[in-house]
């Protein structure tokens, strides 16, 4: 099983006093709490972390995108991708992804991917998704057509990849009448494409049919499972088989030199799971975002938030994963083999988890960890 | 004439059943709903099918009407809207829309004044506020929208009717297609048409404008912008009014339709 690096690159730069007072802390908490000098400190510092990750084996440097939130304050996955294609070696640059159907230029999305490929030695894995309800808002979409443009954006992309230009775009969402691209992608016939899911069936269908790599994040065993069945469900359509490379799963996890310690780091990843997902329902899921299945299979999927539960609840989920190398080896071998997946996503660095922690907690992750789990 | 008794019926438009409520005697209205959706046979209704014809659509993806997920815009239901009169024959009927309904009407009065007798817009959105905002609705809960879409409930004479019991499921079901096909047709621009006070100047239909003055969802500086671009309407404000006139006030809001569509110029 592969490993993965992932941090939200957070912002948890203002008094916690101050995120409470307000319904949110997406969308409506206010910039003010924007702290200009602590953040250029912290994406270099971020950065650092994923490059010390980079050199000490992981398979890949997960980054991700979100708007208006301190939980999360990569801005630009593409703009992060390039950066780690010239500051890192050897591990996959997994974007995770690009939110598509907020998105109004796909023919751009196209050239920008490809652009990063290029930079980073064709280390590009391509994650497409279709977002929280906040970047819906964010960038004020119609979510009614949610599903949609994130088929239509991606099937636009892929041919700017695959097809020779110049051609032209005519659908129901995007219209270019001279499509043209003069950056295409290292990787051929493109970068590996992987998608993430937390309650859609669809999605987990459309991903199997396609033979993409499938990442449920922080849901429950059974939950996940459900999705793999769905995913193979799309797989079994058109005859693909699946096996461990096109599963994944995200958690969070933290070593460190004794127990103590991880327990005490993973603290952190608490605000993530309570804090950061408060708000009113229509703010994650805006009206017709999501199918009626989707919303059927949600209302079952989530008996319980992640919001609602202490941090040892969170643990003997398997939300978060904490202790010595050893410890989260023998975890990291559990979720294996319960799910049979053949990459762990790890959100290893959360809410103000300190520089030397987290340095620490990639150095032996590379030391110990990743070569007990190569084998799995 | 003998008044007929309110009926539904399932009219057939472009495809797509309509669900319409029908009552009444006397010329043809034609009743647009707001976001809500359409609320029945309610007691203005009543009041105003003593002398008109009331015909009262459901807009397609809307409560048991048919579905239309290729309308992108209220241009699209107003077209649709527009056909529904020579579905069902209305001829030359009087015209009331309400909130998104509202904006519906000023819409087909623009692209076609000649098929419309008289204009009632009560609170409608479709312009943008010169000062404040369309509140953003779907921001918000559905209880969070009621608080501020009516005034007092304690002054509403259907309030136990319309809201005194929780919603069955299928009501809860309605309620959220009702939301979905509102928010197809009018998220962005947010609630308005940029050239709709481009069209409204070359409507000389006589036409009244209803608004509540204390409406939290569009501010009612909104009616005085729709006063001055139709060449020929009135503007009358109701105190202690939020949204929704005619169930917040629905025997002063008749008697304002009434008193409108029967005055001497009618005809």
């Amino acid at each position: 099983m592969k490993l993965y690096y992932f941090s939200e690159m957070p912002h948890h730069e203002y008094p916690d006093a101050e995120g409470d007072k307000y319904p949110s802390l997406r969308l409506e908490f206010p910039n003010r709490f924007f702290d200009r000098n602590k953040a250029a400190e912290n994406y270099r510092r971020y950065l650092t972390e994923y490059e010390l990750a980079d050199q000490v084996g992981f398979e890949g440097l997960m980054i991700n995108e979100h708007h208006s939130t301190p939980s999360c304050v990569n801005v630009g996955v593409n703009m992060t991708a390039a950066v780690l294609g010239r500051t890192t070696r050897r591990a996959k640059i997994l974007l995770l992804g690009n939110i598509l159907p907020i998105e109004d230029n796909p023919v751009r999305m196209a050239e920008q991917l490809a652009m990063a490929d290029l930079i980073s030695g064709g280390r590009v894995l391509s994650g497409f998704v279709r977002g929280v309800g906040v970047e819906t808002w964010w960038a004020n979409t119609n979510p009614v057509h949610n599903r949609e443009r994130f088929e239509e954006c991606h099937d636009l992309i892929l041919k700017c990849w695959t097809a020779e230009g110049p051609f032209r775009w005519e659908g129901r969402h995007y219209h270019f009448r001279h499509v043209n691209p003069w950056c295409l992608p290292l990787q051929k016939p493109h970068p590996p494409i992987w998608t993430p899911g937390t309650a859609s069936p669809e999605t987990a269908i459309w991903a199997g049919r396609r033979g993409y790599t499938y990442v449920p994040f922080l849901v429950p065993f059974d939950i996940a499972r459900e999705l793999f069945d769905y995913y193979r469900q799309g797989a079994a359509e058109v005859g693909r088989t699946v096996t461990p490379d096109n599963l994944g799963f995200l958690i969070c996890a933290v070593t460190a030199d004794t127990t103590a310690k991880a327990v005490e780091a993973g603290k952190h990843f608490v605000w993530r799971m309570g804090p950061t997902l408060r708000a009113p329902v229509e703010w994650f899921a805006p009206v017709g975002m999501r199918s009626r299945a989707g919303q059927q299979f949600a209302l079952r999927a989530r008996p319980r938030s992640l919001a609602t539960m202490s941090y040892e609840e969170l643990r003997d989920g398997h939300f978060i994963i904490a202790g010595t190398p050893d410890e989260v080896a023998e975890r990291f071998a559990l979720v294996q083999r319960e799910l049979g997946v053949g990459h762990l996503l790890l959100e290893a660095q959360e809410s103000r988890m300190d520089h030397p922690t987290t340095m620490r907690s990639i150095e032996l992750m590379g030391a110990k960890v990743i070569p007990a789990v190569a084998r799995l | 004439m003998r008044r007929m008794r309110p009926r539904e019926e399932t009219i057939t438009v472009g495809g797509i059943g309509v669900h319409t409520w029908i009552g009444g005697q006397g010329d043809p209205l034609l009743v647009l709903h707001g976001a809500g959706g359409n609320r029945g046979w309610t007691r203005w209704l009543d009041l105003v099918s003593e002398r008109f014809t009331v015909w009262a659509p459901t807009h397609p993806g809307f409560g048991r009407s048919g579905d239309a997920d290729w309308m992108d815009g209220i241009d699209d239901l107003a077209r649709f809207q527009l056909w529904f009169i020579d579905a069902a024959g209305l001829g030359r009927p009087h015209l009331l829309g309400h909130s998104i309904g509202g904006w519906t009407a000023a819409e087909m009065v623009a692209m076609s004044p000649g098929a419309i007798n008289r204009l009632i817009l009560v609170a409608p959105v479709g312009l943008k506020p010169e000062r404040g905002e369309i509140l953003d609705i779907f921001f918000y809960s559905p209880a969070q929208l009621l608080t501020k879409t009516i005034h007092d409930p304690k002054t509403v004479p259907e309030w136990d009717a319309l809201y005194g019991t929780p919603p069955t499921p299928a009501q809860l079901e309605i309620a959220e297609r009702n939301r979905e096909m509102t928010a197809r047709l009018t998220w962005k621009p947010y609630m308005h048409n940029p050239r709709l006070a481009n069209f409204l100047p070359r409507v000389t239909n006589p036409a009244l404008i209803v608004w509540g003055r204390e409406d939290q969802i569009v501010p009612v500086e909104c009616g005085e912008q729709y006063r001055r671009l139709l060449p020929n309407a009135r503007l009358t404000v109701l105190e202690k009014c939020s949204h929704l006139p005619p169930i917040e006030q629905p025997d002063a809001f008749a008697r304002l339709v009434l008193d409108f569509l029967g005055g001497e110029s009618c005809r």
